[in-house]
């Protein structure tokens, strides 16, 4: 699942060791700086993956590193990581460079998801005309559904949604990622509205088959299962 | 729709200053030229006057001494003279009925000989004149009369001077006026464009002040300063509410992880203590955000930076997308009426966070079997109303106070901030949240400002 370099700068040490031992579980490897300027110049000097920026650093704002590493070249996602979670917060770091924001307090599952989202999106996977995954299938183009080789009718809705999860495949996928990916808003209402739209889907994927189609990650999201 | 910054000024006081100083000078002239002319021919006539009369009384004096004769005599003689001034002289001798005796005027013109009226006329060959009568005899009276052309002429080269003067002086006070009015408005509309920048919560650059400075300068840099200070108490609300949240979210973050841990450890059931505990932790953070927000979409109202054009339409219908779940599964159903290409200048963020929390009201306060109408229209103005029990009377006041929640059958726990802050992100758009008057349910209409 894992195996992505990260970087963490964060002055809490105690908060830095629990997201060593969560990245640790999950095989990813964690580097770990204390000061704003000592994450400046790790993050110049060596290639990550992923890089993990606390907002409130004592010495260099966390909105100013971002924006120094972006205009040394430095193209590295970063995931934004504050105690400062007002969606004003969210705006002042995404318009410094900032690739997620998530605010504390989390969960710990959600962080790992978004950590391994924010590397793919970077990657930039790209998907063929068919996805398929364990029993699953996603002809993006006739927009149709197959499980086991029966077609699932489903709304345009529900066919966006599944070819979202087809997409990340194997993948914790956030209800902020369904949100923005699959309806274009960059605001979570905090209710359950996403749960209900996946909970449709989840009922026809799995009427008639016993395995189930979609876990639920508690405190993070969903995740497509094999189906088999 | 954009929240209004400034308004259209109506005059420049600088071009009527302008306008009012060539009035002025135009005036001044006039009234100077009028005064003159009317002085100059009074002396004309006064000079006219005296030379006639003079002319009159010698030639009564010639009369009354030496006769008619010698009066028609030197008549005869001073025909031809003309006076040092360049006024030639006219003369009638008549009999008492007006035909002429003697002299080179033909007709008696309509002056009285007998009240020795004298005035302006003119003579049957069309020469212009300055005559007096006078009666010598009942059967003998006396024209004696003074051309004027050469008075006439110097008085028109007059007013031609005064004329190109005139136009000269008004001219000159309208290019020191219009020179400076654009000098003065152009560093006044410096000065107001910083303003209307931080007035905007734009970056305001205040012209720098001149070597000694007068009034604009003050002004300019009293602008400063106050928006110095302005940006300075602005610094310091942001410092504290963000050390606030932070120092109150920290402990708040190891506690839920330690919560965290204790439920991976002993798991529960949905809805046992831990949970709940959990729940709590993010209901405070909520709150906490939210009063926060509050008070920020108050302070930035009419401010039109972070503000973005954005298709409203494609938000609107996203939502409602969004939502039709939600209203299925509560038993309701979600009708929409949503106009194409409505755009919004805004923050599409808080935009979407006002009308999601009305949705979930709506969502839930309605009961079984209700509908919820979701209505996008040019202006733009959105309607979400619903055939729920609507707002009590006695609360449709308050509801958009802090803490302050309806109450209703079946109520659910809230912080009672979710209208508050959806009012005050309307206030930040130039645009108003309020309640219509539908017959029965909840109507919430945001529109523009009036």
């Amino acid at each position: 699942m894992g195996d992505l370099n990260i970087l963490y700068v964060e002055d809490d040490p105690r908060a830095a060791e629990a997201v060593r031992v969560l990245l640790a579980s999950d095989g990813d490897r964690l580097a770990w700086e204390q000061t704003g300027t000592g994450g400046l110049q790790r993050a110049g000097a060596e290639p990550f993956d992923v890089i993990i920026l606390d907002r409130m650093l004592p010495d260099i704002d966390g909105l100013t590193i971002v924006s120094r590493l972006r205009s040394a070249g430095v193209g590295t996602p970063v995931l934004m990581l504050s105690a400062l979670g007002r969606s004003e917060n969210r705006i002042e770091g995404l318009d410094a460079g900032v690739d997620d924001y998530l605010a504390k307090p989390y969960e710990p599952q959600e962080l790992v998801a978004r950590l391994h989202a924010l590397h793919r999106r970077s990657a930039g996977k790209v998907h063929g005309a068919v996805i398929i995954f364990g029993s699953f299938e996603c002809h993006v183009k006739a927009r149709t559904a197959f499980r086991s080789g029966r077609h699932i009718p489903l709304s345009p809705r529900e066919f966006a949604l599944f070819r979202y999860f087809m997409e990340n495949a194997g993948e914790t996928v956030t209800r902020e990622m369904l949100l923005r990916d699959v309806w274009n808003m960059n605001f979570d209402p905090q209710t359950n509205v996403v749960d209900v739209n996946i909970g449709r889907l989840r009922r026809k994927l799995e009427e008639g088959f016993t395995a189930p189609a979609l876990e639920t990650i508690w405190g993070a999201g969903y995740r497509l299962t094999r189906g088999e | 729709m954009s929240p209004r910054s400034h308004r259209t000024r109506g005059r420049s006081i600088f071009g009527q200053v302008t306008v009012a100083s060539i009035l002025i000078a135009m005036v001044a002239v006039a009234v100077l030229f009028a005064v003159t002319t009317i002085t100059i021919r009074g002396q004309t006539r006064n000079a006219l006057s005296a030379t006639v009369s003079t002319d009159v009384a010698g030639l009564i004096d010639i009369y009354a001494t030496a006769g008619r004769a010698e009066l028609l005599r030197r008549i005869d003689d001073r025909q031809d003279v003309v006076s040092l001034e360049g006024r030639r002289s006219h003369y009638l001798v008549a009999d008492g009925a007006g035909r002429r005796i003697s002299g080179d005027i033909t007709r008696w013109p309509a002056l009285s000989a007998a009240l020795s009226e004298e005035g302006y006329v003119t003579l049957a060959d069309g020469t212009q004149v300055y005559a007096q009568g006078a009666k010598l005899a009942p059967d003998l009276q006396l024209l004696v009369a003074r051309e004027y052309d050469r008075d006439h002429a110097a008085l028109l080269v007059l007013s031609a001077v005064f004329l190109g003067v005139g136009a000269g002086i008004v001219g000159a006070v309208a290019l020191v006026a219009w020179v400076t009015a654009r000098h003065l408005a152009r560093r006044m509309d410096a000065v107001n464009a910083a303003l209307g920048a931080a007035a905007d919560g734009r970056a305001a650059n205040f012209p720098t002040r001149r070597r000694g400075g007068d009034e604009i300068d003050e002004m300019a840099s009293h602008g400063a300063r106050l928006l110095a200070r302005q940006a300075q108490l602005l610094k310091a609300y942001k410092q504290v509410s963000e050390h606030v949240a932070h120092e109150v979210r920290t402990p708040l973050m190891h506690l839920d992880s330690r919560l965290g841990e204790a439920m991976r450890d002993h798991p529960e059931a949905p809805g046992g203590p831990i949970g709940e505990s959990r729940d709590d932790i993010r209901g405070i953070t909520s709150m906490l955000d939210s009063l926060l927000d509050i008070a920020s979409a108050e302070s930035r109202r009419g401010e039109l930076a972070g503000l973005a054009e954005f298709d409203l339409t494609a938000l609107v219908t996203s939502l409602a997308d969004l939502y039709e779940d939600s209203a299925e599964d509560a038993g309701l159903t979600l009708v929409t009426a949503i106009a194409p290409g409505v755009t919004l200048l805004g923050e599409r963020m808080q935009i979407t966070r006002l009308l999601s929390n009305l949705l979930d009201n709506a969502i839930k306060y309605v009961p079984e079997d209700g509908q919820i109408r979701l209505t996008l229209t040019h202006g733009p103005r959105i309607v979400i109303e619903d055939d729920g029990p609507g707002i009590p009377h006695d609360q449709r006041d308050r509801i958009f106070e802090r803490f302050v929640r309806a109450t209703a059958p079946g109520d659910r726990p809230g912080h009672g901030l979710g209208l508050a802050l959806s009012r005050a992100i309307a206030e930040r758009h130039g645009l108003v949240l309020r309640l219509g008057d539908a017959p029965r349910g909840a109507q919430f209409i945001l529109e523009p400002a009036p």
